[in-house]
């Protein structure tokens, strides 16, 4: 299957899921369906985004959450302040988001296993307390308030909440299908390669540093566009999330959907989402019950949902589709 | 903002009294703490300009090890101390400060301190200790009062802390406007609500106001006072003036740009 | 940033005194913690990323011995018998399983732990904050050494962390246990070829790291106040004296405490707002020039 055929499949499939997902609320036009969708597009691209870093690279990172934080801010604080419009807003938070990522991954991904775990974990609550502490810029612990304000662009209304999905919908799947075209292409290989066999990429003359920054670069500002999301969502961006539990989640979406399929993550993000919002409505004790979920995938199953599916597959005729 | 001016002008005439002319503050860094802190300071100084603030500590939200900031006040010799600390964190500061001998000839002027969740903590509420009520049963001194605490500990077999009474003013506000209308509608309501006045054994002459301005609950009873080891742990509170506590709040306001 | 305090300070003996004292016993606490932590991972090769819910599990059951018995030393012993219990039944059922897994596998376990000791906590102690006090022996005045000032409590403290520092080392250098372990640590499959148990070592480990961060909670009891979720702060701290000191070395973990003590009370003079910046500063400086750490073997 030459790399053509690939990105025109991969196209094709974005393009129907985002069709999908535009008609979804006629069929069903209820807010709770609505919400959930804008809220998995946020979560689903900081997910997706973290298993470039941990599927893909090999790299756990327990820190992911502070580019989620960072988008939300900056987003938030570019309408606040300034009188640019979403998309240069949106732009700016991508870019201050990949600014961050350059400077910690320059120092983080030097390292590997446990000691990266906890640099960038280190880094998100470095990033936590600033945020906390800065309360002039940053609103402190109680967050941003006073709303964000939008204006209009290319008549696209975001204080309206069917522009917000429609807007939240296209953004997450054209990133989607970004980060999917980039994970594989040359660079996701190389990246894989790294994983696998760091010594052997090596000798090929390959510079692990540079091409692991590079990947936790981009990871940064993917989540950063999750964060915009989240930030549209909300009308605001708050200290949580930056927060190690947030990271925390998003590490377990992605174990409990699979690290190795591409759509993983965000199978995981959208059943996680379903779990807390059952459990908050039932019980006090969402750590129990969210404990003992993690322990059953982590113990029980020990891999997420499609990597079993994606060993059932080798089972079926067409056994070469989509996948890695 | 109530408690700051009341608590200002207490501290104010404590200061003259004892001659407490260095201050030090040390509160939590956030909004609530610094927000706090600052109001208190501007209201203390506003009614005795002779104060000096010497230094001020920040430590964070819920940290546990207080040492650093303990130390710190030390070296700062202040006459007095203020603090906005609540809950855990103010009890692990009184006790760990207080095995550095931090209180021994100062006065300690924390605003959340008369809380039962706290007094019932510290094990040794030290002398010279001051505070804003939060819920006391013997504030304001009225039957009505005793008795709402007395059913409450009845019921849920824990003394009530400050949440407790401002939920049951809550509570007994929504019931008032309910039967004036006659209905369960927001709405109506809400302007039912507006610049309501019901009997309450919370508000400092029996009633609890909700001034129709801004929403804000007034005529509650505030007050400050030194604290004792034991019940009723203020017994001599100052009340505040609510006719004071309006003028200034309308200057705040000013100030802020709020009107 | 208020340098000239900082000067000030080191230009008058008491300030040093109460400054380096006050270094020492913020060290001597983080470095019980920090001890179990490095202890494991030299060992087992895993990050106990729990260890901040033990100290806290510590704190609790010191809290309700104490209510029970009404003495300090035993509730501290408890503290730390308690909590080395559950971390010898943790490892057996639940980090054991995990051993060989990715350290996503490992990392998730332990958060898991994390929340459900939270809410554990939350429904046997309750939510709100709880507090131990004070007991009778320490409430004195304190010390005045050199004009300094420092509580007996911290004293008491500092000698115990001295005590058992040493306690430590002569476990682990001087006697047949102590070597097996660090066998145990540079060559597992060595150690088990030559017919030593490496699983009942791997399960006295952890349990021994648990049980120093259960007496490190119990021991700090009279002087915190109790909530769920307090260990997560000393969770961050310990790694990081961990990560300076150099991971699988109680040495290092000794000499970060003390270190990351001094910097925070010295630099709370300092840069009031900033210690905790610092903090990560020197880590990450660990990191990018000596990351084994300071004590650590020479490998990066």
């Amino acid at each position: 299957m030459s790399g053509l055929k690939r990105w025109q499949k991969d196209s094709a499939w974005a393009a129907l899921a985002l069709l999908l997902l535009l008609a979804l609320p006629l069929l069903d036009p209820s807010r709770v369906v609505v919400d959930f969708i804008i809220r998995l597009c946020a979560v689903g691209l900081l997910a997706t985004s973290l298993n470039m870093l941990v599927g893909y690279g090999g790299m756990v990172s327990f820190g992911h959450a502070m580019f989620f934080g960072s988008g939300a801010y900056a987003f938030s604080l570019m309408l606040q302040k300034t009188a640019v419009s979403v998309p240069v807003a949106l732009l700016t938070a991508v870019v201050f988001c990949g600014l961050l990522a350059a400077v910690i991954g320059a120092i983080c991904v030097r390292l590997k296993g446990i000691y990266f775990s906890f640099l960038t974990l280190a880094f998100q609550m470095l990033l936590h307390s600033i945020i906390i502490t800065w309360t002039g810029l940053t609103g402190g612990d109680q967050g941003l308030t006073g709303g964000i304000p939008r204006p209009v662009f290319i008549g696209i209304d975001l204080s309206k909440t069917q522009h917000v999905y429609m807007f939240s919908c296209v953004l997450a799947v054209v990133c989607l299908l970004v980060m999917r075209l980039l994970m594989q292409s040359p660079f996701g290989y190389t990246l894989r390669m790294l994983r696998d066999n760091e010594d052997r990429a090596a000798f090929l003359g390959i510079n692990a540093w540079r091409v692991r920054l590079y990947a936790f670069i981009l990871a940064g500002m993917f989540a950063g566009v999750g964060g915009v999301i989240m930030a549209l969502f909300v009308s605001g961006a708050f200290p949580d999330f930056s927060y190690w539990t947030m990271s925390g989640e998003a590490v377990f979406m992605i174990m409990m959907g699979g690290i190795h399929v591409f759509t993983g993550p965000v199978l995981g993000a959208a059943l996680l989402q379903i779990f807390n919002d059952t459990i908050t409505r039932n019980t006090q004790y969402h750590g129990l019950a969210l404990g003992l979920v993690i322990l059953l995938f982590t113990l029980g199953f020990q891999r997420g949902i499609t990597d079993v599916f994606k060993g059932w597959r080798k089972w079926l005729p067409a056994a070469n589709k989509g996948g890695h | 903002m109530h408690d700051a001016i009341v608590g200002g002008a207490y501290a104010a005439q404590v200061a003259k009294e004892k001659n407490l002319k260095r201050w030090m503050t040390v509160s939590p860094d956030y909004a609530y703490g610094r927000d706090t802190t600052a109001e208190f300071m501007e209201y203390l100084k506003l009614f005795n300009p002779s104060i000096e603030i010497v230094g001020d500590v920040w430590p964070k939200l819920f940290q546990a090890d207080y040492t650093e900031a303990i130390t710190r006040l030390l070296q700062g010799k202040p006459q007095a101390i203020y603090s906005a600390l609540w809950g855990g964190d103010l009890t692990s500061f009184i006790d760990q400060a207080g095995i550095y001998g931090l209180f021994n000839e100062r006065e300690f002027f924390a605003v959340n301190m008369a809380d039962y969740a706290v007094l019932t903590a510290v094990k040794n509420v030290p002398r010279g200790l001051h505070s804003g009520n939060r819920y006391l049963k013997s504030f304001p001194n009225t039957p009505a009062n005793t008795n709402w605490s007395n059913a409450y500990q009845a019921r849920f077999k824990d003394l009530p802390l400050n949440w407790a009474w401002q939920n049951a003013a809550a509570v007994q506000f929504l019931t008032s406007a309910m039967k004036k209308t006659n209905s369960a509608d927001g709405k109506k309501m809400a302007a039912a609500l507006r610049g309501m006045s019901i009997d309450s054994p919370f508000g400092s002459n029996g009633k609890l106001t909700m001034r129709a301005e801004d929403n804000t609950l007034v005529d509650y009873a505030v007050g400050w006072g030194s604290l004792e080891p034991k019940e009723p742990f203020m017994s001599k509170p100052s009340p505040g003036n609510w006719k004071q506590i309006t003028e200034l709040e309308v200057q705040w306001k000013k100030r802020k740009s709020y009107t | 940033m208020d340098l000239n305090a900082l000067f000030e300070c080191l230009g008058s003996m008491s300030c040093i005194v109460t400054q380096t004292s006050t270094g020492l016993i913020v060290g001597a606490l983080l470095f019980l913690v920090a001890a179990g932590l490095t202890l494991i991972f030299g060992v087992l090769g895993v990050i106990n990323f729990a260890h901040g819910s033990f100290y806290m599990l510590g704190a609790y059951v010191a809290l309700s011995a104490y209510r029970i018995t009404d003495n300090y030393a035993l509730a501290a012993v408890a503290a730390g018998l308690g909590v080395g219990l559950f971390a010898l039944v943790f490892e057996r059922f639940f980090m054991r399983r995990v051993y060989k897994s990715d350290v996503l596998l490992q990392l998730l376990v332990c958060y898991a732990f994390i929340l459900i000791l939270d809410d554990v906590v939350k429904i046997v102690w309750g939510a709100e904050f709880q507090s131990m006090g004070m007991p009778k022996a320490f409430q004195q005045a304190p010390l005045f050494i050199g004009g300094g000032v420092v509580p007996v409590f911290y004293v008491y403290l500092m000698a115990a962390a001295g005590l058992i520092a040493g306690l430590l080392w002569f476990i682990l250098t001087r006697t047949r246990a102590g070597k097996i372990i660090r066998a145990a640590a540079q060559n597992p499959g060595m150690t088990s070829a030559l017919g030593l148990n490496t699983r009942l070592i791997y399960a006295s480990v952890f349990a021994f790291g648990g049980l120093l961060a259960g007496l490190a909670g119990g021991l700090a009891a009279p002087v915190r106040s109790m909530s769920p979720g307090m260990g997560f702060s000393i969770l961050i701290e310990s790694f990081i004296v961990t990560v300076i000191g150099g991971m699988g070395s109680v040495s290092g973990a000794l000499l970060g405490a003390l270190l990351i003590g001094l910097i925070r009370s010295f630099g709370s003079i300092g840069f009031p707002l900033f210690v905790e910046g610092i903090m990560f500063l020197a880590m990450g400086l660990i990191l990018v020039y000596k990351p084994s750490g300071l004590m650590g073997k020479g490998q990066s």
